[in-house]
This record gives structure tokens, sequence and C-alpha cells, in this order.
């Protein structure tokens, strides 16, 4: 290394390409450079600048194309947006390339931060994106809740009134846990029998735990059987859900199993597990998958890397619930009877005397005219105000018959009237005293009177009815037809009726009222007073009277008298007395008179009269009497049923007019008025009445037609004597002409 | 150390008379026809480890559209079985085999001709036979009555999914 070359010339050479170093000038140039790092060389070489150009030509020799490329990168590193671009190419492959663990780790901050920051934006991304993740978790969690509640619900209910049901309620206030709590825990018996954590890709068996005392066949088999199954289920029902078959039931062997990322976990209980379970279950596979995740993933049936888990499945297996047979607590229950049976006594029967004292009360309740205002039971008494209607039924006598001791109830009762139409009846009937004919009812909340009373009775009912108080019913009075006219005049009637009665020579046999009309019928005498007269003043209506009726001759002194008298027409100089039923006679008179007398005195004596003329002197003097005897021998006839005797009578008037008007004369002279009693007479054919009212009018036609012959009509008297005073007897029915005359008997006075 | 083994042939080739004798089964004959599917257990003990080859006998169907590859899932290797006596069942095995791999990617199997005993109805070439052993396949003639190497050939399965 000898050469005396300029090394500075030498770089200005070019060299002969890029890629080809010049190797000469290369020579060259490591010469020079073992001059300046080699000291002595230093020492000979004064006066080398510190950034010798050289070194620069060779830096450019050496590494240009590297320093180009470094250049090309150092760029590439400062432009950010070059740089993106370049690291996007690759990180996807870098980050697959990456070991898991440390990428994860990495990354794990930055893809929380990403996380917070995409909640705190738009929380609705991040729940679209879990939304199929979570659903399906939510709804298996909800209805395990479900599930729980009903268990818990149903067990409850089943025990709830047995004698365990007690027993545990007591438990439940003993240890402060409610009653479901008590009864899940007493009535869910049940055992993990065996634990299998199943692989779930292959359905290999990863680890198997059994209780103490549980057999099964062969796990491994059990184990993929299981998975099998899962799929066959999932196949067959075409069921997409990723968790799989979650409960089996046979019998009293239940299995559940709990699916995980890479592992199913399957528990084997026997009995009647909590839903709780489902939760413990799936705790104990999240711890698995937690603790062993990547050994889970990668697991190929070799377990040896997952003996830890079989530790996580014990407490599995642990898990149960056994029966307490403990001894059953005879001295608390003892005691707890002691104490609940008097309580339980005194709670039912101040309980069952509440309860009657409120059926009492709503018996009163119920009560019309009564009103509860207020009502309490204080220390064992009862106590009750309200109003009540004095109508009303008593509150005291309704306490008998409900057991309530009367001396314990303490009423306070004001009274009222009741507007109930009940009580309003039962007023107005107090009040009014309605007839027997009047019926007072209630007919929808109305009272309505029906039937008959007189008006008097309807005035004091108006008046009532104005008086009723407003809300209170209505009282209707228009079906009360008014009889008070029939009324009166039935008393009129009686009134007349018995002034019938009190008439002598009148009998009444019967009489009534019927639809406004008076029927009466009985036996009266000629002689006496004529019961038509007597209605008047009454106030009956005669149109309204039918009577009927019967002549007959009383046998009363004082009929006879009249009778006798009437026909006797005994001059003024004769008096009529009677003594004790007798007649007696007495005075002077004409010896025709007295022979007359005579004749009736015999014929009275037959019906078993007495008259007597014992006491009378003749009188009349003997001019007359011939006179008189002439009269009273002629008789004026007429035809049957005719008042107006016949055109051959005529001449028997004219002589009788003449021979009445010289006596007349005659008796003038002598110092006594003559006086003709023209008496009519029938036949006995026909009605008596008929009979009675035709001699009557014979004798008025023979007066008339008398006084037409120049008769004074004073001396004139008229009667009819009807068939009393027949001329001759008849026998037979076709009446008697003899009998149809009118008589002239003459009287001096 | 277990293995999920998938026994796939068509129907009647003789795959359950194969396990019959010489498996550990607790599961009866007929989960073939309910569940589909039955599971034996095949110990093939090496010097070094003993390998537990879980067997899942899946009922074998002429139709191949019905076979449940699900059942396939997580399997460490595959026995094909075909029926000596009749050809069709080794298109039916290849067929079956080719779907559990589509499905669930290339897996260590083992090619059994069951029915070795029928010599006289036997309906397979040797030199088919040759030919699929050129391919490297593990091809055993096997005889359920016998007996005759279906235990080797389990043992080889078993060396070829434990390494």
């Amino acid at each position: 290394m000898t050469s005396t070359v300029d090394p500075i010339s030498l770089p200005k050479r070019a060299a002969s390409n890029d890629t080809e170093i010049d190797r000469e000038a290369l020579a060259t140039l490591l010469v020079e450079i073992a001059r300046n790092v080699d000291p002595d060389y230093r020492a000979r070489f004064e006066g080398v600048p510190t950034a010798d150009p050289r070194m620069e030509t060779l830096r450019q020799l050496l590494v240009g194309r590297e320093i180009s490329e470094l250049s090309r990168v150092t760029h590439l590193l400062d432009e950010p947006e070059q740089l993106a671009a370049a690291v996007g190419g690759v990180l996807p492959s870098a980050a697959a390339r990456a070991p898991h663990a440390q990428l994860g780790e990495a990354l794990a901050p930055a893809v929380e931060r990403a996380v917070q920051r995409s909640i705190q934006k738009s929380p609705r991304t991040l729940t679209d994106i879990l939304y199929p993740v979570f659903l399906p978790a939510i709804r298996k969690s909800i209805g395990e809740k479900i599930d729980q509640t009903f268990q818990s619900l149903n067990e409850t209910l089943r025990h709830i009134f047995t004698w365990h049901g007690l027993k545990w309620r007591f438990e439940a206030w003993r240890t402060g846990a409610s009653f479901s709590e008590v009864v899940l825990k007493h009535s869910l018996v049940y055992r993990v029998e065996h634990v299998f954590l199943i692989n779930r890709n292959s359905g290999l068996l990863i680890a198997h735990v059994a209780a103490d005392n549980a057999t099964s066949e062969d796990p491994q088999l059990i184990s993929s059987m299981l998975s099998a199954i899962q799929d066959f289920v999932k196949d067959s029902f075409n069921e997409k859900e990723q968790s799989g078959l979650d409960t089996i039931r046979f019998g009293e062997l239940r299995l559940w199993s709990e699916v995980g990322p890479f592992a199913t976990l399957v528990a084997v209980i026997r009995g009647n597990p909590p839903e709780e379970l489902h939760e413990i279950i799936r705790d104990v596979l999240l711890r698995i998958h937690d603790e062993c995740s990547q050994a889970l993933e990668q697991f190929d049936g070799d377990s040896s890397q997952l003996a830890s888990v079989e530790t996580q499945l014990q407490t599995c297996v642990e898990l149960k619930q056994e029966d307490s047979n403990q001894g059953f607590p005879w001295l608390v229950v003892a005691a707890v009877l002691l104490v609940l049976i008097p309580a339980g006594g005194w709670f039912f029967l101040s309980w069952q005397s509440g309860q009657r004292w409120q059926a009492y009360v709503s018996r009163l309740e119920t009560q019309p005219g009564i009103i509860v205002a207020e009502q309490k039971v204080r220390d064992g008494q009862f106590y009750i105000a309200g109003l009540r209607d004095p109508l009303a039924a008593d509150p005291q006598a309704l306490l008998s018959g409900t057991e309530i001791d009367p001396a314990r109830v303490h009423s306070q009762w004001q009274f009222y009237q009741s507007l109930d139409p009940k009580f309003v009846l039962q007023r107005l009937t107090a009040s009014l005293t309605p007839p027997k004919s009047v019926r007072l009812s209630i007919v929808e909340n109305r009272i309505v009177a029906e039937g008959e009373a007189p008006d008097t009775w309807i005035d004091r009912a108006r008046a009532a009815a104005r008086q009723l108080s407003a809300g209170g019913p209505v009282f209707d009075i228009s079906r009360v037809r008014d009889v008070s006219p029939e009324a009166r005049a039935a008393e009129h009637w009686q009134t007349y009726v018995s002034r019938l009665e009190a008439q002598p020579g009148i009998i009444v046999a019967q009489q009534t009222a019927r639809g406004g009309h008076f029927y009466i019928s009985g036996l009266r005498d000629p002689q006496a007073a004529d019961p038509q007269a007597l209605l008047s003043g009454t106030g009956v209506d005669p149109a309204r009277v039918h009577s009927q009726w019967q002549f007959y001759q009383s046998l009363d002194p004082k009929f006879v008298l009249k009778r006798l008298v009437a026909s006797l027409t005994p001059p003024k100089s004769v008096r009529f007395m009677i003594i004790e039923d007798r007649i007696v006679v007495v005075g002077e008179a004409p010896a025709a008179w007295i022979n007359r007398a005579r004749v009736a005195s015999q014929q009275l004596s037959a019906d078993g009269l007495s008259l007597e003329i014992s006491e009378l002197r003749e009188l009349t003097p003997q001019e007359l009497t011939h006179l008189r005897e002439a009269i009273q021998a002629i008789d004026i006839f007429f035809d049957s049923g005719k008042a107006i005797p016949g055109p051959e009578q005529l001449p028997v008037l004219d002589k009788l007019a003449n021979q009445l008007k010289e006596l007349a004369k005659e008796a003038r002279k002598a110092g006594v008025t003559a006086q003709f009693m023209l008496t009519g007479h029938s036949d006995a054919t026909g009605r008596e009445t008929a009979n009675v009212s035709i001699s009557a009018a014979r004798a008025e036609t023979v007066r008339a037609l008398l006084k037409k012959r120049g008769v004074d009509p004073e001396l004139l008297l008229v009667r009819g004597a009807g068939t009393f005073e027949p001329a001759e007897t008849e026998n037979s029915r076709t009446g008697s002409s003899a009998n149809r005359r009118v008589s002239v008997t003459v009287n001096f006075h | 150390m277990q293995k999920k083994i998938c026994m796939l042939g068509g129907f009647a080739v003789g795959k359950t008379s194969l396990v019959r004798r010489f498996v550990q089964s607790i599961f009866s004959e007929t989960y073939l026809t309910t569940v589909g599917v039955k599971i034996d257990k095949k110990s093939v003990v090496f010097p070094d480890k003993t390998v537990d080859l879980i067997l899942w006998d899946l009922a074998g169907e002429d139709d191949i559209g019905s076979f449940r590859v699900s059942y396939v899932r997580g399997a460490s290797g595959l026995v094909l079985v075909v029926d000596g006596t009749r050809a069709a069942t080794l298109a039916v095995a290849l067929t079956l085999r080719e779907r559990a791999e589509a499905e669930f990617g290339a897996m260590p199997f083992v090619l059994l001709f069951n029915k070795s005993d029928l010599a006289d109805r036997w309906a397979i070439s040797d030199r088919e036979i040759d030919e699929l052993r050129q391919l490297g396949w593990q091809i055993y003639l096997t005889s359920a009555l016998s007996g005759e190497y279906v235990d080797d050939a389990f043992r080889q399965l078993a060396s070829m999914v434990a390494k």
C-alpha cells in the first residue's frame, strides 16, 4: 500500500456505471482512509480537513444506492399519507401473523377507547352490532327468570296450605327469609350427579366429574352421544339457534346443558333443581372459558392441558339440596299452639260477633223507614244511631234471634216520617179510616184508592192528598166513585119506610132498594093514609117508587069507627066513642039511622067487634023519614067497568034529583039539614084498587049529574066503597050488575 | 388421548358389524335408526400412549343426499367402508369422503374393503385396489366375520390421527 496517487483527484473520475464500483478509485480511497485512520499517517499528512470530501465520495461509492433507497423510505415515512397507504397495505396480514396474545394486549386499550368513543357518539351503532348477540342471551335469561318465578310460585302454592307449609312459614319467620325461598329450599331436593365438559366441535369429552356413588357408562361415549343428539335435534328441526339443547328430562333425571364458545357443560341432575342452578352452571362454564380459553380452543382430544378444569367442575357436582330430616320441633309447636288457640278463639269470637253485628246492621238498613246514620263497634259494645219512622219495625225487636246481647247495643233513634209509600199508606189509613168499600194500595210508588165512598170521605181524602209532602208518593183518589146521592136516597127511603110503618092501617111486608129504584109491597086499609101522599116531603123521588098495596080492613077500632062513620053518615047529634075496643054511640038520631046502626052493629059483632047503640034516642020527623026511605031505595046502576051510567038510568037520576031537592026543602022546613052520601060500589071482578077507584068515580059521576039537575052540591058527599058493601053476595066470577051501583044514604043534622 | 373418527359407507356395507365385535359399545343399534348415529369406542394402545378412537357410526344410506355431514364436524379421521361384493359402494364411500372433506378439510382415513370372506362374490379387482394404494391410501381387506385386519386398520388410523 505505497501508492502515491493523489487520492483527492480520484473521485473526480466518474465511475464507469452506477452499479459497478470503480475498483481503482476504491483502492485509492481505501489507502487514503488507512492513512487517515492510522495516527501516524495523520501525523504525516497534516492539514487534512476534518470534513474530508473524499469520505463523502467513498460513501457515495459504497452505499450510494442504499442512500437513495433510504431517502425514499425516509421520505415515505415522513409523508403521513404515503405511510398510511403503505401500512394499510400490510396491516391485515401483519395482524394475522402477529402473536395473538401480544396483539390482543396491544390492541385492547385502543379498542376499548374506540368502543367507548363509539358509544359516546352514538350508542345505537354498537347496540345494532351487538343486538344479534344479546338478544338470544337476554331471551334465555328472561325465560329462565320467568321459569324461576313460576317454579317459585308453583311450589309456594303447592305447599301453602300443607303441614309443611305451616312449618316453613315458621321457618321463614324465624330466619327472616321470604316464604317462597324457604319453600324452594325444602321442596327442591336435587343432586348434581355428573358434570361433563364437552368439546363443542368434536363432541369429545374434555373432563368429567361424578358425585360420590354416582355411576354412569363410559363418559367419553356419553359425551359424544350427547353432542350427537344435540346435532340430531338441531338438524331434525332445522334449528339455527347456536345455544343447543338446554334441558333433557327423563323422569327424575335432568340433563341441563350450557353452551359456551368452545365447550358445552352438561350437568346430570337427579331430583327437582331450582332454576337458579342454570346460572350457577353458566358461571362455572364462564370461569372455565376465562381460565383456559386457549386450551379449549385448541383442544384436539388431549385433555392433559385442561386438568385444572376438573376442580371447577367439582364445585358443580357438590351442589345439592337434601331433604332435611330433622326431628320435628314438638315443643315449639306445642308452645305456639298454646298461645295461638286462645288468641285464635278470641279472634274468632270477636270476628263472629262483629259479623253478627254487621248482619244486624245490614238487616236494619234494608228495613223500610229505618235509616242507619252511624254505627260502630268499640270495646265489644255496639253503637248505632239513625232515623226511624214510628211505623217502621222496632229495631229492638229485630235484635231477637240475632244472638247479639241487647245489653251491649246502644241505640239512638230520631223519629221522622218516612216518605216510603208503605208508611204513607199506613198513616193515611190511620187518619182517613176509609169505608169498607174503599181499598188503598201501592201501585208503582203511588198510593191508589179504589172503590166507592160518600163525598164527605172523598173530600177528606182530597184534603189529605194535598197535605202530603212534596217528593213523597202521590195519593190518587180519582178511582173512588162518589156514592153519596144513592146513599142519601137510601137514607130518605128508610125514613119514608119507617114513616109508613108507623102509619096505622098500613103494613109493610117487603121493601128493597135496587139500582136506584125502591120497591115496596104490603097491606093497607082504604081508610089509612095514602102512601103516595106520605111521600111528599121525604125527598124520595116518587117516580122511583114502585108500590104494591093490597087493601084490607083493619080491625083497629079507630078504622072500624072511621068505616062506620063513613058508611053510616051519622047526624050531628050523634057522637062515637072508643072505650076499650068497644065503639059506643051516644046522642039522638032519626029512627032510620038507628036501624042502620043496628044492622052495622050486628055485622061488626060477627067480626068480634062491638058497636053499642043502646045509648041512642030516636029523632027524625015522619014525612022526612018516608021521603028518605024512598030516596035510599034508589040505586043508579052501571055497566061493567064504566063510571058513567047508561042512558036508561037518566030517568032514575032525574027522579032522584027531584026527590033530593024535595027532601032538602022539607028538611030545611023541619029545621034540619039533609045530607046525601053517594056511595059508589063495584063488583068483585078486577083488582081491588081499580074497584075502589071505579066505585069512587061512579059516586063522583052521580054527584056531578045530580048537581047538573039542580041539587045543591054542598049537600052531596061522595065515597067509594069498592066491593066492601055489596048489595048482594057474589058467587060467580062474572060479577054482579046489582053491585055496580051508586047508592044514596040520607043524614039529617 | 381421544379422537373423533367417523365411519362412512353405503347401505349395508358392514360398518356396524365391523365395530360390533371389536369395539367397546354401550349404545344399542337402534340408535342408528332413531338418531342416525351410534357412538362406540375403540382403544388402541401404543407403547407410549393410548388413543381412544371415538367411533361415530353414521347410518349408511344409499341416498347420499340425506347424509348428515354435520356429524363429521370435529372428526380427526375417517373409516371408509366398502362392501367388496358390491362395486358401487366404493363410489359411495368416496363420495361421502369428498363431502366430508369439502366441509371440514382433509383428514386421515383408512379404506376398508369389507366382507373379504365372501371371495366368490368379490367384485373389486386387485388392480383397482392397487391403483388406490398408489395414491398412498391405507387400504385393508377386512372381514367382520373373521376379524381379519380390523384391528390393524384401527391401529393404523390411530397412529395416523395421533401424530
